[in-house]
Parts: C-alpha cells; sequence; structure tokens
C-alpha cells in the first residue's frame, strides 16, 4: 500500500473498531471480515457502507462481496472511486 | 384439587387511534374501505432520506384527558384508545373493584419523542420521566383508578399482542378480574433514522406479501377490555367474543430477522391453537404480521401455508399494514382491535396495494390460502388469529373466538423452586464473588456505582467477540447473568427441551442509554446518520434476544417494564408461567445500567444522594448503580431430576399500584400494604409467620419513609427488615431482582449467621444484629416510581 492506501486503511480499521466494537488487536488488513474471520454479518455491512459514505463520499450500495472481504479490499474499492 | 385456569376471559370494550381514524369506528370503516393513512411524514426531518413516508395520526384533541396534558405523545395515543376502550366497556373502576383492576401496555420505543425534546430543547427536567416505557401503563391506571397488576410490556412489535396474553394468564391465575390493555408508540426520530438505516424503510407505501420491499412506520394505539366472563356478566357487559389462548416463543437465531424456517412463529402458531383446544381448521381469519419486509413475509407466509394448507380450506388472510403503517409496539393490541372487530363484524379488511400483475404473482404465493387484497370480504368466522412478530426473535400468537373454546387445564401442583441465581453487580460478577462481598461487609464508596463485563466474563462462559461485540452494556449484563444462573442451576438446553424454557426479563429503564445516544447522534448529524449497528439494541427486549441466541432457549420470552422493581414481578410472572404450564424452566431477571446519560438524567431529577446514605437515616437521596441478576426458577418435579440444588420455594407473590403522580412515590403506601397482604394470603400463611423483611429502602428519605410506615403498621416494628442496596446501592430492577436472590441465599444458608436487621416504625428506628438462620418464611418487597408494587414471599426449601 502506498502511503494515501495505508491512511485510509488504518482509517477504516479505526471505524471498524469504533462503530462495530472489534477490539483493535483483533484486526488487521489482510483477516476476513465476514464469515470465519471476524464474523461480521448484514447489518454490520450497512454499517460500513454508512461509514464509507460519509467518510469518503464512496457509495457502495449493492457491490459485489469481494470487495468487503478485508480491511484491504474495503481500501481498494475506495481508492479506485474516490 | 388442583385450581382450574380455564377462566374464560372476554372482550368487552375496544379503543383505537390510528392514521386512518382517532376512534375503533372510524379505523374500522376505513380498514374496510381500504384507505391508506400513509403520506409523506410530517414529525421527522426527512432531508436526504431514500424513504419519507409514514402514517401519522392526526387528531387535535389528544389533551382533552387532564392525564393526557403533561406526558410523552406515546402516552397521549395510550389514554385516548384506553378512554374509549373503557367508555365502550362501561367499565367503572371504584374502591370496591380497584385492586382487581389492572392495566398492561406494549410499547416498542416508548417515550422517545421526549428523549428527542429533552436532548433538542435545552433538556428540560420535565421531559426525563416521559422517556421511558414504564410511566405508559401508569398514566392509564391513574386514569380509571386501577390498583391491581400495571406493568408493561417491551417486546418491541409482538408486545401489543403479549400485553393481551399476559392480562389474560393473571385472570386465569385469580390474581384479577379486569385488565385494560394494549400497546401505543408514537412516530418518532429512532425508529425513523433506524429502520432507514437498516434499509428497512419501504420507498412506496408498503403493500406485505407483494413486492415485500419494506415497511411504513406508523403511529398509534389499541386498547381492549378484557375481563373474566363472571365479571362481565355480573355488570351486565356486552361481549365481543372471548379471549382464547396465546403462544409465545422466542426464536433464538438473529436479532433483527425472523428465522427462516418460521420455527419460532409456527410453535407460537400451534401453541395457541393447542392451548385453546382447536386445530387448524378452526381459524377462519389470520390478521397477519405481515410487514412488508421480504424476511417477514416469506417466513410467515411459510408458517401459515405449512400449519394450515393441508387442514384448513377456508383461510381467510390480510395484513393491515397497509392501512395503518407498522405501529411497533401498538401494531399487535390494534390489529388485535381489527381481527376482533372482523369476528364480529363478519367482515375481513383487505391488503391494499396490489395491481392487476402482482395479484397474479400472489395466487402463486398465496396457493391455497385466500389472501384478501385490495377489496374487504364477508365471511361467517367462529375464531380469528393475530400474528405479531418481533426483533429479538419474539413471535406471538393469539386466538379469539365467538366460542369459549376447549380449554381445560388445571394449575401444575408442584412448587417452584429457585435453583440458580447470576449475578453481575458493582461489587464484581459472580454468585461465589457476591457472597464472599456480602461477608465482608462491603458498602458503597461513592454514590455512583457501575458493573462492568469484560474478558474474564467472556472467557467463563464461552461468548465469543463475533457475539459480544454487537451488544451493548445493558444487553451484556444481561447475558453474563443469564448464563451464569443457567449453569448454576445445572440446566443443559437442547433441542428437545428448548421450548420448555422461557425467561421473562425485567428493566426498569431498559436501554435508555443506547436509545439516548442514538437521538444523540442523529439530532447532530441528521435522521440520516442513524446506525445500523446501534439501532437494534434500542429496543428493550434486544437483552432477552440476545440472552435466547446465546443459549437456544426458544420458550416464553418477555420482557416487562415497569420501574425498579420490574426484577421482582419478572419473578412473579415467571412463577406463573410454570404454575400455567407453560414452561418448566423460567428465568427471572433484573437488569438495568448506569452510564453517563443515566447518572446525567437522575442526577437532574435530584435522586442521587450528596453522600452514602445508610437507609432509614433521612438522606436526600441514593447511590445510583446498576447491574444483572437472574434467577432461575423450576418446576419441582423438574428440578428434582437433575437434582437441581433448591435455594428456597416461592411460596407467594402479589403486585399492586396505587395511583399517584409517575414519578413519585408519595401517598403510594396502601400500594406496599395491599402487595405484601395479598402475597401472604396467597401463599396461605399469616403474617406472624414472616420471620424477615428484604425491603427495598435506598436511603432515599422519601422511599424509605414507605417502608417505615408500612412495615410499622403491618408488622408494628417487631419483624427484621435487611436493605441489600446498602450493599449494591439502587440498581433499579437489578437490585429487586437481587433482593430476592440474597433472600434466597439467606435461607439455603449459603449467606449465614448475624447480619444487620431494622425494626422500622413510622417514627422510630433501631437496628440490631440478627441471627437469620432460623428463617422459614420470608418476605421479599420491591417499588417503583408512580407507584407500582411487587411483593414475593420465599419459603426454606424441604
Amino acid at each position: 500500500m502506498n502511503e494515501k492506501e495505508l491512511e485510509i486503511a488504518e482509517n477504516i480499521k479505526g471505524m471498524l473498531s469504533k462503530n462495530l466494537r472489534i477490539p483493535e488487536e483483533e484486526l488487521d488488513y489482510e483477516i476476513a471480515l465476514f464469515g470465519d474471520g471476524i464474523g461480521l454479518d448484514s447489518v454490520d455491512s450497512l454499517e460500513i457502507i454508512a461509514c464509507i459514505d460519509s467518510a469518503y463520499g464512496v457509495a457502495m450500495t449493492g457491490v459485489a462481496k469481494e470487495h468487503f472481504y478485508n480491511i484491504t479490499s474495503l481500501t481498494k474499492y475506495v481508492v479506485e472511486h474516490m | 384439587m388442583a385450581k382450574d385456569i380455564s377462566t374464560r376471559c372476554v372482550v368487552t370494550g375496544l379503543g383505537m387511534i390510528s392514521a386512518i381514524g382517532n376512534s375503533v369506528d372510524e379505523c374500522w370503516e376505513n380498514a374496510l374501505a381500504g384507505k391508506t393513512g400513509i403520506d409523506k411524514v410530517q414529525s421527522v426531518d426527512t432531508t436526504d432520506c431514500y424513504a419519507n413516508l409514514g402514517a401519522e395520526v392526526k387528531c387535535d384533541s389528544l389533551d382533552d384527558i387532564d392525564e393526557a396534558k403533561k406526558v410523552d405523545r406515546v402516552s397521549k395515543l395510550c389514554l385516548k384508545a384506553s378512554a374509549e376502550a373503557c367508555q365502550d366497556a362501561g367499565l367503572v373502576v371504584n374502591e370496591e373493584n380497584a385492586g382487581r383492576v389492572g392495566v398492561i401496555m406494549g410499547s416498542c420505543v416508548g417515550g422517545v419523542v421526549s428523549i428527542e425534546n429533552y436532548i433538542n430543547n435545552g433538556e428540560k427536567t420535565e421531559d426525563i420521566n416521559r422517556m421511558s416505557i414504564a410511566s405508559i401503563a401508569n398514566h392509564v391506571a391513574n386514569y380509571i383508578g386501577a390498583k391491581g397488576v400495571v406493568t408493561n410490556v417491551g417486546n418491541a412489535c409482538a408486545a401489543g399482542s403479549i400485553s393481551i396474553a399476559y392480562a389474560c394468564e393473571l385472570i386465569r391465575a385469580g390474581v384479577a378480574d379486569a385488565f385494560v390493555v394494549g400497546g401505543a408508540d408514537a412516530f418518532a426520530s429512532v425508529p425513523f433514522s433506524g429502520f432507514l438505516a437498516l434499509h428497512a424503510l419501504s420507498e412506496e407505501t408498503c403493500s406485505p406479501f407483494n413486492h415485500s420491499n419494506g415497511i411504513t412506520l406508523g403511529e398509534g394505539s389499541g386498547a381492549i377490555v378484557v375481563e373474566s366472563y363472571e365479571h362481565a356478566m355480573k355488570r351486565n357487559a356486552k361481549i365481543y367474543c372471548d379471549v382464547l389462548s396465546a403462544g409465545i416463543s422466542s426464536d433464538a437465531h438473529h436479532i433483527t430477522a425472523p428465522r427462516p424456517d418460521g420455527l419460532g412463529q409456527m410453535y407460537a402458531i400451534r401453541t395457541a391453537m393447542e392451548r385453546s383446544g382447536l386445530t387448524a381448521k378452526d381459524i377462519g381469519y389470520i390478521n397477519a404480521h405481515g410487514t412488508g419486509t421480504a424476511k417477514n413475509d416469506e417466513a410467515e407466509f411459510l408458517s401459515i401455508h405449512t400449519i394450515f394448507d393441508e387442514a384448513n380450506d377456508d383461510l381467510t388472510v390480510s395484513s393491515t399494514k397497509a392501512m395503518v403503517g407498522h405501529c411497533l409496539g401498538a401494531a399487535g393490541a390494534i390489529e388485535a382491535v381489527f381481527a376482533i372487530k372482523a369476528l364480529t363484524e363478519n367482515d375481513i379488511p383487505p391488503t391494499i396495494g396490489y395491481s392487476d400483475e402482482d395479484m397474479e404473482a400472489l395466487a402463486e404465493k398465496a396457493g391455497k390460502l385466500d389472501f384478501r387484497p385490495n377489496e374487504m370480504c364477508h365471511k361467517e368466522m367462529t375464531s380469528v388469529m393475530s400474528n405479531s412478530f418481533a426483533f429479538g426473535g419474539s413471535n406471538a400468537s393469539i386466538i379469539f373466538s365467538k366460542n369459549p373454546g376447549n380449554m381445560d387445564e388445571v394449575e401444575s401442583d408442584e412448587k417452584v423452586y429457585i435453583t440458580g441465581i447470576g449475578i453481575v453487580s458493582p461489587l464484581g460478577n459472580g454468585l461465589d464473588n457476591y457472597i464472599e462481598k456480602v461477608k465482608a461487609g462491603i458498602t458503597p464508596e461513592c454514590t455512583s456505582l457501575e458493573a462492568s463485563v469484560g474478558k474474564e466474563d467472556y472467557d467463563k462462559f464461552g461468548v465469543k467477540m463475533a457475539f459480544y461485540r454487537k451488544l451493548d452494556k445493558f444487553s451484556i449484563m444481561q447475558v453474563i447473568s443469564g448464563l451464569e444462573a443457567l449453569e448454576n442451576s445445572g440446566i443443559e438446553i437442547t433441542p428437545e427441551n428448548a421450548e420448555q424454557l422461557g425467561m421473562i426479563i425485567g428493566t426498569g429503564d431498559g436501554p435508555l442509554t443506547t436509545v439516548y445516544e442514538f437521538q444523540e447522534h442523529i439530532s447532530e448529524n441528521g435522521t440520516i446518520a442513524g446506525s445500523a449497528f446501534n439501532f437494534p439494541n434500542t429496543v428493550y427486549n434486544a437483552a432477552g434476544g440476545y440472552l435466547s441466541i446465546k443459549t437456544g432457549m426458544r420458550g416464553y420470552n418477555v420482557t416487562v417494564t415497569n420501574g425498579a422493581q420490574a426484577g421482582m414481578s419478572s419473578v412473579c410472572y415467571a412463577y406463573n408461567e410454570i404454575k400455567q404450564n407453560r414452561a418448566k424452566v423460567m428465568l427471572a431477571t433484573g437488569t438495568d445500567e448506569n452510564s453517563r446519560v443515566m447518572n446525567k438524567l437522575y442526577g437532574q431529577l435530584g435522586m442521587i444522594a450528596d453522600s452514602v446514605n445508610e437507609t432509614y437515616q433521612g438522606g436526600n437521596g441514593f447511590t445510583l448503580a446498576d447491574g444483572s441478576t437472574t434467577i432461575t426458577l423450576e418446576e419441582g418435579a423438574y428440578a428434582e431430576s437433575h437434582n437441581a440444588k433448591k435455594y428456597a420455594e416461592v411460596a407467594g407473590y402479589a403486585m399492586t399500584h396505587e395511583p399517584i403522580v409517575y414519578g413519585e412515590v408519595n401517598g403510594s403506601e396502601q400500594g406496599l400494604a395491599n402487595a405484601i397482604r395479598d402475597a401472604v394470603a396467597m401463599a396461605g400463611i399469616s403474617m406472624d409467620d414472616i420471620d424477615a423483611i428484604y425491603g427495598f429502602g435506598n436511603g432515599m428519605k422519601t422511599v424509605d419513609d414507605i417502608e417505615c410506615s408500612v412495615y410499622g403498621e403491618l408488622f408494628g416494628g417487631t419483624c427484621p427488615v435487611h436493605c441489600i442496596k446498602n450493599i449494591t446501592g439502587e440498581g433499579r430492577a437489578a437490585a429487586s431482582a437481587l433482593t430476592v436472590a440474597h433472600a434466597a441465599l439467606v435461607l439455603s444458608g449459603d449467606i449465614q449467621g448475624e447480619q444487620k436487621a431494622y425494626y422500622v416504625n413510622k417514627n422510630e428506628v433501631r437496628t440490631a444484629m440478627v441471627d437469620t438462620s432460623a428463617y422459614k418464611y420470608v418476605l421479599t418487597t420491591s417499588y417503583a416510581v408512580g407507584g407500582s408494587y411487587s411483593a414475593v414471599i420465599l419459603k426454606k426449601a424441604e
């Protein structure tokens, strides 16, 4: 990741920790957010969409699942659509 | 001889206010005509929101009732419907019958309009006592003069139905003759913003079982006078119909979504029919929950098809939410009134919004069901059903009939024992820790105490991060104390017994902190900024829902909220469920939270003491505390089947009300005296048999004085009074449940030896160390602002 991507990834990590009450120590940029990883569900994805929209003006409603896979994929999507 | 619990319960009065009318007649006429009350929302700022429709009440006479002038909008709506129902029933409450008349109201969001007012308009003290659900039934009780059981059900969108069911259970238990029951909710920013965040609002007028692309929120209230047939006949009341039985269950699946396989819904529907002595072919009409979300509509149609397709060729179904919107805690009550009108008028209201194209899709979805789109129909029916399903996986199904049904149940003659205790408190968590701290004589060091739950608790009970991170403090305290109580009683939950295990969650303030913070956030950032993550925790029954999900308990699951006494009234409620054969095991709990928000609100009300006060010393306030206490109650034979330890036997209970201004306690002494007398009578003992009282004194003079006066009058200052709030502070519902748990621990010998006790009279208080080892019968008491009391008698287990 470049500097800008790292900054966004760190912001997303902070948002996941604060808004979805995931302990920071459980999070890294690669861990799977849904399924067997952190175990997020559809309600959490709505919160992620709202936060990313609010922070970066990037709309992720209806976006394919793979972009929500981990912090890295979310960051990549945000960077590409900012 | 076993007590008959098949008492006929009949409906004698109806009241309703909704977006399609300010009376039952107006609402009914418009419902049959398929007129919708849904329009562009006026009372909530919908700027930038993708949906802007709602079903708001248009009524300029809400304040005509004196009692309604200084209350939240939810209570204004409830009073309007209740007044109509009482007038319709010709119910006159007087000194003679007041103790046998009660009020039970359901609500989802309670006084949330007042929370918004408080935050947006200068933090006025007058708004504080209007915030919680707890005040609603109190206002109605004061209006009609009821002195019986006065409480509220907080099971979100199933609350209105459950309130009717609970009233009938209490009438059948013989503790009341008549109730005003129902539900109410007001249109407000918090639910609008929350459902918006969940993308659960429809952009267009909702049309359930049709496109199923979301709900349209509504507001209103439904009220019903339900009484024993004997009581109705004695006063020559007109009778609409019988209320047969209800089925109440929990999905144990997800906090917002119903189980896709409909298992919990079907258990509720089947239980209602079985306990009513009916079969599927007897039901002529179902007023469906039918919200208009894909998940609800699919699960509910699956449930109805599965149960009725083969058994009933003539079942009509509709959802009236297309006209009145989803009125949340009022929905079950409003829809019960519609179901009763359908039954008694032989007319069925439609679900509107179906185009010709939609009709083709409907034909396929409805199959054999006579689903009623767009236009009403006339149909002769004997029995009808109303379904309500809610957040937290809460399900309720209730049956109304022109016939008395075939109920022939008798009360269980098994004794009910306390077999498990779980404690989360500011002293630390766990039963052993509590006993240790009590023995060490710990007392509060400051006037605000907070419990905490952390890694040690999660590890102990195997609660994973993916689960606990979802919960607010209110819910996680409840889950931890609930898990400990189950473990302590040695109950293992299996698919075979899951439906026999239930819970009554008691809370005074519920998730008020989460609701307040949700409102704070949207007040600052707009309705569009609501959090989908936090919204599910704003419903009062979230804690019970999470506990059910974590444990797999799929039986009876109700949240009662009626002030600090809720943790003891949950014991009364749970006891009755076991005696009436709805469960072998019930958890009875009390949970309340202290937080920045609660500290601020109680502080502003002037209730938090300047310094730590001992009870009965004339202090100006109490130590605000929190926590969660869960008590396992078991039927005797079930407890013996797995060699459970019996801490104590529940020998009797009573719940009473003395109409006074909500928020105060002055002048409600008679309510406490009545509760004690009734509980003693139910236990079949005399006042002299009471060895000790575990009371509710919290150091605040106005509260303590009630005890001194009443115990002085009833016991002449000779009965020792123990005060657990000197140990844990005023934990409200957590403390009232802990009072019962503590007394049980004394009877079981887990807390032994000499304990400090007070001998109180109106003008005299003295203390002494008392040997508690010979106690056989103890009385536990609790209070709530607004004049509601619970009393429970415990007996040493044999």
